[in-house]
């Protein structure tokens, strides 16, 4: 208990100063809430300070909405072993966020991600979270 | 021990002997501390700070005063979303109890040795640089940067740091934040592998007291600072400037049920231990009216503090590449100066015309006309226009040209502090002699090309009567643009000094003629009363100006912009007034206008006149940087300009 409780802080400490290069997190999305969506992706911006997953979906009423997902840092993410070619455009996903404290902005902080072609997954995993 | 004492004395005298200081060639004893080396932050009471930071509307500890508070519960986080703000870096006071390490090193003087300056770097932000070598701070119309500019001396082994120059930014990555007026003093020690720095910020606009804060660091002999970039990404915001509206702030929420609510106001009494007693003993736990937006009054020595010029002189700073920002002929003058002569982005008030050419032709034949310095010798030479004639002597002994003369004036607008001078620098008398020249020289155009819009023309031109009732027109007609355009754009036919120049009208925004002057080369705009750092924007209804006009044009400069890194530097703008301008400090304007319009719009939603309006008190925020209540443009007007534009 006391050796896991150590190694989460020293995971803490070895990554959450790329986290919050621009902005707070909890300041912009809503962390108590949870969205799903069902789409397909349409974009992938790995970067600096954060990554973006732009995926295609209905909201709410059925309207299809482009919907986009803050991640990690490219350098993190690379870490947990998602590089350029890891997702492609197309690949149909499920995803869950917390949605943006502005309602009428249709982003969101990535929770998880399900590819249901082959079930490829992210964030699942210890340290796959970006809070 | 007194059998030992005689037995130590030759030992004391030969190390004295051979030790190196003996002969004068050893280092001498450091009187000062070194900070040389990477150093780990380390967290203590700070955590709070740390990594996400603390509930959006929590600003116990920081001494906001009404303003400050108001505007940091204006604050929307999804501000930070825009394209303007991602890749900005933590500023200089915050960015101590930001996440990363820190990286010290000395630059000395490679002769004298003498510790010439402090460089700090930091993991994803921006270098700063403390100068110990007695240089002055910058005029007030300098840049700022998010490092702000630095200088320091010993006060023993401590580091006292002054800043000033500082960009504007967050304390706490909620909204409470701190102005650009503000300066900072630190004092930074060292006690072995342990580094503490105290961080005391003073700032008139936003702060009733000066915020002090330590934070420490360890020495880490094994770890580096690591590349950084940031690439701004399209992040899905609505198109509108992201911000809460007074009483509607979404942040106190969040903080409820953490702290007492007036804890979590923060203000100079929550910074004190025994706050915690009077807290208890008050028994209050919900939020004071007296605190809520818009009921708070600002001191008037905030009002006072805004720094005005006024020496009646003409001031030069070079920006880059040809252009000079002239300070102190009414509105800002952006002059382009080089082998073709001058080019100027207004001319200035009539008055101070004189002053405004003796100094661009002094620029001009300094920078412009006196010979290249002798670079090369003999062999090396073969391009000397001076072939084999004693090339290298004859370069030497040359003597400055005449300097070239104005050849356009390019208005932004027909203000007589942006116009006024126009005559008198475009028609100059052929035997006007200024530092020892006859001008103008001979062969050159004996007027300055003077280019408009059409509105600023048909502006100077219009009928007018004088006092005594005779008629003449609104401007003498020397002052009149020779050539004018009514496109969206407009191009200089040719390159002058070695770039484009380009105008572009920005409709109804301080008047319906206004232009940005682009100079497409050195990357600098000239933005006339668009964007003034000392006030809110002068918008003139009578003359066709309108608040979303303003809006479009700053958008306008923005669009145009680029950033040299991290949202600052890059694109420089000079101001109609006030100091030298990035994109940074723009985008900061924009906001500041877009929340007000917004502000006025609803309550005029609302149904309020505008005598309501002005009690709603929907600029009080920021007052203490762009207000007046006395002068040509008051808080008043500007409230009152926004209200009728949007009315109509």
């Amino acid at each position: 208990m006391r050796l896991g409780a150590m190694l989460g802080a020293g995971f803490w400490l070895a990554t959450a100063g790329g986290v919050y290069a621009h902005h707070s997190l909890a300041a912009t999305y809503e962390s108590d809430k949870e969205v799903t969506l069902d789409g397909k992706i349409a974009e992938i911006l790995l970067r600096n300070p954060h990554s973006f997953l732009q995926i295609d979906a209905p909201d709410e009423a059925g309207a299809m909405q482009r919907w986009s997902l803050e991640w990690r840092s490219s350098g993190q993410l690379g870490q947990q072993g998602i590089r350029r070619d890891t997702l492609k455009i197309g690949d149909e996903v499920v995803i869950t966020m917390n949605p943006s404290r502005t309602a009428a902005d249709h982003r969101g902080a990535l929770k998880t991600l399900h590819r249901k072609s082959d079930g490829f997954g992210w964030g699942n995993k210890p340290g796959e979270t970006i809070d | 021990m007194t059998k030992a004492y005689p037995a130590a004395v030759p030992f004391f005298l030969f190390a004295s002997l051979v030790s190196p200081s003996t002969f004068g060639q050893g280092a001498p004893a450091l009187d000062v501390t070194d900070f040389s080396g990477v150093w780990e932050e380390v967290i203590h009471e700070d955590n709070y700070e740390r990594s996400g930071g603390p509930p959006l509307g929590d600003y116990q500890g920081i001494p906001l005063n009404d303003a400050g508070r108001m505007k940091a519960d204006s604050h929307d986080h999804s501000e930070w979303s825009l394209p303007e703000f991602q890749c900005r870096p933590h500023s200089a006071p915050y960015q101590w109890r930001a996440l990363g390490s820190v990286r010290f090193w000395n630059e000395v003087d490679p002769i004298g040795r003498d510790l010439t300056a402090i460089h700090i770097e930091y993991l994803r932000s921006l270098d700063r640089v403390i100068y110990m070598d007695g240089r002055p701070h910058p005029p007030e119309w300098a840049p700022h940067s998010w490092s702000g500019f630095s200088t320091g001396k010993w006060e023993g082994n401590t580091l006292a740091v002054t800043t000033t120059h500082i960009k504007g930014s967050y304390l706490r990555r909620n909204g409470a934040s701190f102005s650009d007026k503000a300066t900072m003093m630190e004092y930074i020690d060292r006690h072995g592998d342990i580094l503490t720095v105290t961080m005391i910020l003073t700032d008139p606009v936003w702060l009733e007291e000066p915020l002090i804060q330590t934070t420490n660091y360890r020495l880490n002999l094994h770890t580096a600072l690591t590349y950084y970039p940031c690439t701004v990404s399209e992040e899905n915001i609505s198109k509108a400037i992201p911000h809460f509206l007074p009483g509607e702030t979404q942040q106190l929420k969040d903080a409820a049920g953490w702290i007492p609510m007036q804890a979590a106001r923060g203000g100079a009494a929550s910074t004190y231990p025994e706050y915690r007693l009077q807290l208890r003993q008050a028994q209050v736990n919900t939020l004071s009216p007296a605190r809520m937006p818009g009921n708070a009054k600002l001191s008037p020595s905030v009002l006072a503090a805004s720094p005005k010029h006024s020496d009646e002189e003409i001031h030069v700073m070079p920006v880059q590449g040809n252009v000079y920002m002239l300070v102190g002929a009414g509105g800002n003058i952006a002059a382009s100066i080089g082998k073709d002569g001058i080019l100027l982005a207004d001319s200035g008030k009539a008055e101070m015309a004189t002053k405004v050419l003796q100094t661009v032709l002094r620029v001009a034949t300094s920078v412009a006309a006196s010979p290249a310095p002798n670079k090369c010798l003999g062999m090396h030479c073969p391009d000397s226009p001076y072939r084999w004639s004693s090339p290298s002597l004859a370069a030497v002994i040359a003597s400055p040209a005449a300097a070239k003369p104005v050849r356009y004036i390019l208005n932004t607008s027909a203000d007589p502090d942006h116009a006024g001078g126009n005559g008198r620098l475009a028609e100059l008398p052929s035997d006007t002699k200024i530092l020892g020249v006859t001008f103008p020289p001979v062969g050159v155009a004996p007027s300055a090309t003077i280019i408009a819009h059409e509105n600023v023309l048909t502006r100077m031109s219009a009928a007018s009567k004088d006092s005594g009732g005779k008629d003449k027109t609104a401007f003498p007609s020397a002052d009149w643009p020779t050539d004018s355009y009514r496109d969206a754009s407009y191009k200089l036919s040719e390159f002058f000094n070695g770039e484009g120049v380009q105008m572009f009208h920005e409709p109804a925004a301080h008047t319906d003629g206004d232009s940005l002057v682009f100079f497409r080369y050195s990357d600098v705009i000239a933005a006339g009363d668009i964007l003034r750092t000392d006030s809110y924007p002068m918008i003139d209804l009578e003359k066709g100006g309108s608040i979303n006009g303003v809006l479009n044009a700053l958008n306008h400069i923005l669009e145009i912009a680029i950033p040299e890194f991290r949202s600052q530097g890059g694109t420089l703008i000079i101001p109609g007034h006030g100091r030298l301008c990035d994109t940074g400090d723009v985008a900061n304007y924009r906001n500041m206008v877009a929340i007000i319009r917004d502000r006025i719009q609803a309550l005029i939603q609302k149904g309020m006149t505008l005598d309501q309006v002005k009690a709603a008190k929907p600029t009080m925020d920021y007052d203490g940087l762009y207000g007046s209540t006395s002068g040509e443009w008051t808080t008043d007007q500007f409230v009152e300009a926004v209200y009728r534009s949007l009315k109509r």
